[in-house]
C-alpha cells in the first residue's frame, strides 16, 4: 500500500537538477580540487596518502549533505500545505516520516559511490577490500541519523529559512565532526565535544577505512542514539504540527 | 424549524442521531489567544446532505473544517464523522477534502499526484475516473507547476475525490475558477452527490450555496447564526422587495403606505422593503396611479446573509 508513495518520492528526489548537482557532483569536484592541492602529502605518522583520507572525508560530506538536504526539502511541501493533504489519507505520521527518511538515506549512496569510484579510478587510491566496503557501505550506513536530522529541520524551518538552516547545520557538523578539517588539530575540549557528534563518527568510519583504526561499537552506539533521539523528536513535532503554515 | 438566530437549533435532536450522522459537532470551540475563532458550534449533518457553510471572512469556517477533519484539536467539544473520531474516519479512507490554500507537489505530474494519493487509500476509485470527473484527463502528464489557478483547483478536486469518499469536505473549492470552470465543477459535484454522498462546502459565493446546497449553515464570529434550507434562511429576513418608478413621490410619503417597512429613492426609482407586498402594491397604485415598471422580488440569500451577519454584529456591540 505504501510502495506507490515511496516510488514517487524517490522519483521526485531524482528530478531536481540543482539538488542532484550539489549532492552528487559537488563532493566529487571538491575532492578533485583538494586532492590536486594536498594529495601528495601523507597523513601524519602513517604511510596513508592524504588523497585516500580526503576521499573518505568527501564521501562522508557528500553523503550526509545529501541526506540532510533531502529531508529538509520537506519544509517546502509543508509550507505548500501538502502535508495537511497527506494527513487526510490513511498514511500515518510514521509512514510518512519513514518514507521520507528512506529517500534521504537512499540519495546518500550515490555521492559516496561517485567519490569512491573517482578516488579509485582517477586518483589511484588503494584500499583493502574490507577498506572499500567500509568506505562505501560503512559511510553510507552512518548517514542514517542525518536523513532524520534533515527531516527535523524540514519540520521546523519555513520555506524561507530552510536553506540557511540546512547549510548552517551542515557546516557546523562538518567542521566540529572533523570532516572538513582533521579533528587532530582540535584543542582538547573540542575533541570531547566532537566525539558526541554523529558527524565525528561518520568521519571516523570513513577515515578508519583508510587508516585502519576503527571503533565500530562506539560509532554504532553514538549514531544509533542520535537516530533514535532525532526520530523521536521529528515524530513528536510532526504529530503536533498540523496547523496551516 | 431549523432556522434560528442562534446556535442551538439542531442540538436537541443531535444526541439521537449522532451515531448515524455523517458529521456531528458538539460544543466545538477553538480560541487563539483572545480570538474566539470558533465559539461553541453544534451541527449535525445527515448522510446524503449537501451543506453549504457560509460566512464572512474570519467567521471561523476554516477553523471549523480543520477541527472536523482532525487537523486541529478543539479546545472544547467534539467532532465525529460517521460516529468516529476524525482521525479514525480519515484513516479508514472515508473522507476526501479540498483544503483552502493548499498547493500541489511541484516536481510531480498531475497523474502521479492523483495516483500517489490513490495508492495510500484502501479502496480508491480508478485514477482515470477521478481525473475524468474533475475534467482533467488531458492534464495527466502535465507537471503541477505548469497549471493555471483553475486547473490546480480541479487537480485538488481529483485528489479529494480519488479515495471515493463518503464525506467530501471542500473549503472554498471554486475560489480560483472562472465562470465556465465553476459550472463544470458543480456539474461533476452533482454527479457525485447523486450517488448519495455527503458534502460540506465552505464558500463565499452565495449563488453556489443557493443553487447546490440542500441546506445552508451561516456562521458569524465563530457561531452558527442560521441553519436551514435556502428558503428557510431567506425567510428569516421576511418580506419582499418592490421596485417601481414613482414620479413625484417623496421617500417619506412612500414609507407611510400600507405594508412598507423601508424606502430607498433615487430620482423616481423607488426600492421599497415590504412586510406585505400585496398591500403595498395596492396602496401604491391607489395613491400614485402614474407608478410604472413595478417589480416584486423575494429577498435573496444575499440579503438574508447581510441582514443576519450585520444585525448580529450591531446587537453584540
Amino acid at each position: 500500500m505504501k510502495t506507490g508513495y515511496l516510488v514517487l518520492e524517490a522519483k521526485r528526489a531524482m528530478r531536481n537538477p540543482r539538488f542532484l548537482f550539489f549532492t552528487m557532483v559537488f563532493p566529487v569536484v571538491l575532492f578533485l580540487v583538494d586532492a590536486g592541492t594536498f594529495g601528495k602529502e601523507r597523513v601524519d605518522g602513517t604511510t596513508v596518502s592524504y588523497t585516500a583520507y580526503l576521499m573518505c572525508s568527501m564521501a562522508a560530506y557528500g553523503a550526509f549533505a545529501a541526506a540532510m538536504n533531502s529531508g529538509a526539502r520537506t519544509a517546502l511541501e509543508r509550507a505548500a500545505g501538502w502535508q495537511r493533504q497527506l494527513r487526510l489519507t490513511p498514511l500515518t505520521p510514521s509512514g510518512y516520516l519513514t518514507a521520507k527518511a528512506a529517500v534521504g538515506f537512499m540519495v546518500a549512496l550515490p555521492p559516496v559511490f561517485l567519490v569512491s569510484v573517482v578516488g579509485g579510478l582517477v586518483e589511484g587510491v588503494h584500499l583493502t577490500p574490507a577498506g572499500w566496503m567500509q568506505a562505501v557501505l560503512g559511510v553510507w550506513a552512518a548517514t542514517l541519523p542525518f536523513a532524520v536530522l534533515g527531516l527535523l529541520i524540514g519540520q521546523l524551518a519555513t520555506s524561507e529559512t530552510v536553506q540557511v538552516l540546512t547549510v548552517g547545520v551542515t557546516m557546523l557538523f562538518g567542521f566540529l565532526g572533523g570532516i572538513f578539517i582533521p579533528s587532530a588539530v582540535f584543542p582538547d575540549w573540542l575533541n570531547i565535544v566532537s566525539k558526541a557528534l554523529p558527524s565525528y563518527w561518520l568521519a571516523e568510519i570513513g577515515h578508519g577505512a583508510a587508516l585502519g583504526n576503527h571503533d565500530t561499537a562506539t560509532a554504532v552506539a553514538v549514531l544509533g542514539a542520535w537516530t533514535v533521539v532525532l526520530a523521536f523528536a521529528v515524530t513528536r513535532r510532526y504529530r503536533r504540527d498540523s496547523a496551516r503554515v | 424549524m431549523l432556522v434560528g438566530m442562534n446556535m442551538t437549533t439542531r442540538s436537541d435532536a443531535a444526541g439521537a442521531v449522532s451515531a448515524g450522522a455523517a458529521v456531528h459537532l458538539t460544543g466545538l470551540r477553538k480560541h487563539y489567544g483572545d480570538v474566539r475563532a470558533v465559539d461553541g458550534i453544534d451541527l449535525t449533518i445527515s448522510p446524503g446532505e449537501v451543506v453549504a457553510l457560509l460566512g464572512p471572512n474570519g467567521a471561523g469556517k476554516s477553523t471549523t473544517v480543520d477541527m472536523l477533519l482532525g487537523l486541529s484539536t478543539p479546545d472544547a467539544g467534539q467532532a465525529t464523522i460517521f460516529g468516529r473520531p476524525p482521525a479514525e474516519a480519515v484513516a479508514a479512507g472515508g473522507v476526501g477534502a479540498m483544503l483552502q490554500e493548499g498547493s500541489l507537489l511541484e516536481d510531480a505530474t498531475v497523474g502521479e499526484t492523483v495516483a500517489m494519493i490513490a495508492s495510500l487509500h484502501r479502496a480508491p476509485m480508478p485514477v482515470a475516473t477521478a481525473l475524468r470527473r474533475a475534467g482533467i484527463e488531458d492534464l495527466a502528464s502535465r507537471r503541477c507547476t505548469k497549471l493555471s489557478g483553475g486547473q490546480k483547483q480541479r487537480v485538488r478536486f481529483a485528489v479529494a475525490l480519488v479515495c471515493d469518499p463518503d464525506l467530501l469536505v471542500l473549503d472554498e473549492p471554486t475560489a480560483a475558477m472562472d465562470v465556465g470552470t465553476r459550472r463544470g465543477f458543480w456539474q461533476s459535484m452533482r454527479e457525485f452527490t447523486d450517488t448519495g454522498r455527503t458534502v460540506l462546502f465552505a464558500t463565499h459565493y452565495l449563488d453556489e450555496a443557493e443553487e447546490f446546497a440542500d441546506r445552508v449553515v451561516l456562521m458569524r464570529a465563530g457561531q452558527v447564526v442560521a441553519d436551514g434550507t435556502v428558503a428557510q434562511v431567506r425567510s428569516v429576513v421576511s418580506g419582499r422587495i418592490l421596485r417601481a418608478v414613482v414620479p413625484g413621490a417623496t421617500a417619506e410619503q412612500l414609507r407611510l403606505l400600507a405594508g412598507v417597512t423601508g424606502v430607498e429613492l433615487r430620482g423616481d426609482q423607488a426600492t421599497v422593503d415590504c412586510a406585505d407586498s400585496d398591500a403595498a402594491v395596492r396602496a401604491l397604485l391607489a395613491g400614485y396611479p402614474r407608478a410604472h415598471d413595478i417589480e416584486i422580488t423575494a429577498v435573496g440569500l444575499e440579503e438574508a446573509f447581510l441582514a443576519l451577519t450585520s444585525s448580529e454584529e450591531e446587537a453584540s456591540r
